[in-house]
């Protein structure tokens, strides 16, 4: 591993995965804890509809993904907020219509022809020093916005009708953060891919939560065990020659059963215990 | 001193999905009196809750607390919610969640030390301070019900509003919380919801029975009796000193 370092596309590789594991240890806490995983993977998706839109029109990548993303989040947080009991199907068909709306524009693109795959997969290993400065920003943003509204985005976790109740601004904090989540989505899918933003949102949130008895602490070890996962994943991909990505997906993988099991275990004998 | 109102309810209609939930209500609660809401599953308690903490608008008719409409008043208000089991698993201490109570109690978004020590006295007011670190997993059932009465008092209200908070205790534990609810009437003016139907007029002052609508009895009407007034409600009363009866059900 030491001796990949000297490579600079090694050492951007994991300065994107040390960022895109602060900013999904961040994000990842509050989709986890708010059972939003299903609305993340539909930004995710939908994003590519953004994608075909800056190709088609010619716009910057970064403005048409980020604007499309975060129309579609707030349509879907509207959902959320009025209609929960329905909010699945809708997310489904927005998501479903991002990516269609996506491979039509690119179709109509004349001479162009964006890989699939590096969008569903990334490219970690090829990732510019521009697209790290970005990511650099938005860890800082996520860090701030999270620090001040700390207690107001836990109470709206916890328990919302109370929040309401005090005066916090319920409505505004949940479409203010959605929107963090879109933007975080679309910059790190660039970097690391679409799957491998879920896995990073998802499963090490996942793990910390029985391990936590905050959501700071939850942050915390979600970020930890992000770290680990990316460079553990990096540095097999690097010695046996893998898919960087499906390599960090499937160590992460690894850690979710790992954990799940020795859950699993503990339960059983304690349970055992009081028979 | 004259007893001051402090709910007053005057022909509050509430339908959800066309179904009248709530018709032509009317009724009033003074200060501190210990006000337990009864009535059948779906008869409209916690629909009635949630219109006097101003989380859902009336059809018709007004809701006056202290004197203004719910929308200015929620601050005053201690809500106890009816499902303290909500977020099972989510990564919180006993202290965190009391300190909810004190959100926006003054400027900008931050917990402050004045607000640490206002949870812990709410914490020791209901014998919690001991697990102020626990995780509220962690807790049993009545547990957890006081640690969301401390969360309601750290918000320093002069009215508490419970949704169900024995439904799930043990008859013991229950007694406790009654007698616990009891004290804090000394000073703030209580209204509990209870599908159980049992009420132990040791500590209530008065009975709603809501179904639709809503029958006020007093604490005369209770210890008296209410199998002999002009209305009584379909509920199993257990009253102090009278021996256990069950109501015949009221025909409207």
């Amino acid at each position: 591993m030491i001796d990949a370092l000297q490579y600079e596309f090694m050492r951007n590789a994991l300065m994107a995965g040390l960022l895109a594991s602060v900013i999904c240890g961040i994000i990842g806490t509050f989709v986890v804890v708010n059972r939003l995983v299903f609305l993340a993977g539909g930004v995710a998706h939908a994003a590519y509809g953004g994608i075909g839109i800056a190709f088609f029109f010619g716009i910057p990548y970064i403005l048409g993904t980020i604007g499309f993303s975060v129309l579609a989040a707030m349509a879907m947080t509207a959902v959320v907020l009025k209609a929960k009991s329905r909010a699945d199907t809708f997310i489904g068909v927005i998501w479903a219509f991002g990516m269609a709306l996506g491979i039509i524009l690119m179709d109509m693109t004349p001479g162009y022809n964006v890989d699939l795959m590096s969008y569903l997969f990334g490219s970690i290993l090829a990732v510019p020093g521009s697209d790290l400065v970005w990511m650099a920003v938005l860890t800082v943003v996520s860090l701030f916005f999270t620090a001040y509204f700390y207690r107001d985005l836990l109470a709206i976790s916890y328990d919302d009708e109370f929040a309401r109740l005090r005066g916090v601004p319920v409505n505004l904090l949940y479409f203010l953060f959605i929107s963090l989540i879109a933007v975080a989505i679309v910059l790190i899918i660039r970097v690391v891919g679409l799957i491998l933003v879920i896995a990073l949102l998802t499963i090490p949130p996942y793990i910390a939560e029985k391990y936590s008895r905050s959501l700071i602490m939850m942050m915390v070890l979600s970020i930890i065990l992000s770290l680990l996962f990316n460079f553990l994943g990096l540095w097999l991909a690097y010695a046996y020659d893998l898919t960087s990505g499906a390599t960090i997906i499937m160590v992460a993988v690894a850690g979710f059963l790992i954990s799940t099991g020795a859950n699993y275990l503990s339960l059983n004998r304690k349970s055992f215990k009081f028979q | 001193m004259q007893p001051h109102p402090i709910i007053q309810v005057s022909g509050l209609s509430f339908s959800y999905n066309g179904n009248a939930v709530l018709k032509n209500v009317s009724f009033t609660v003074h200060d501190h009196e210990f006000l337990a809401l009864i009535g059948p599953n779906g008869g409209g308690k916690t629909t009635l809750l949630k219109l006097l903490l101003g989380l859902l608008k009336p059809d018709s008719g007004d809701i006056r607390i202290f004197n203004e409409p719910p929308s200015r008043s929620a601050h005053r208000i201690g809500y106890v919610p009816q499902d303290v089991a909500i977020n099972k698993s989510f990564p919180i201490s006993v202290i965190d969640v009391v300190l909810m109570g004190r959100l926006r109690s003054h400027q900008g978004a931050r917990i402050l030390k004045q607000d640490r020590k206002a949870a812990q006295k709410a914490l020791e007011q209901v014998e919690m301070i001991d697990y102020q670190d626990r995780r509220i997993d962690d807790l049993s059932g009545g547990q957890k019900e006081r640690v969301f009465i401390a969360r309601a008092l750290a918000t320093d209200p002069d009215l508490l509003l419970l949704d169900e908070p024995i439904a799930n205790l043990d008859n013991a534990s229950r007694g406790d919380l009654y007698a616990l609810l009891k004290e804090i009437n000394k000073t703030k003016t209580i209204l509990v919801v209870s599908h159980d139907m049992m009420v132990l007029s040791t500590y209530v002052t008065a009975v709603a029975c809501v179904n639709k609508d809503v029958h006020y009895h007093d604490k005369a009407e209770i210890t008296e009796g209410m199998m002999e007034m002009g209305y009584p409600c379909p509920v199993e009363l257990i009253a102090h000193g009278i021996p256990h009866r069950i109501l015949k059900t009221h025909e409207d």
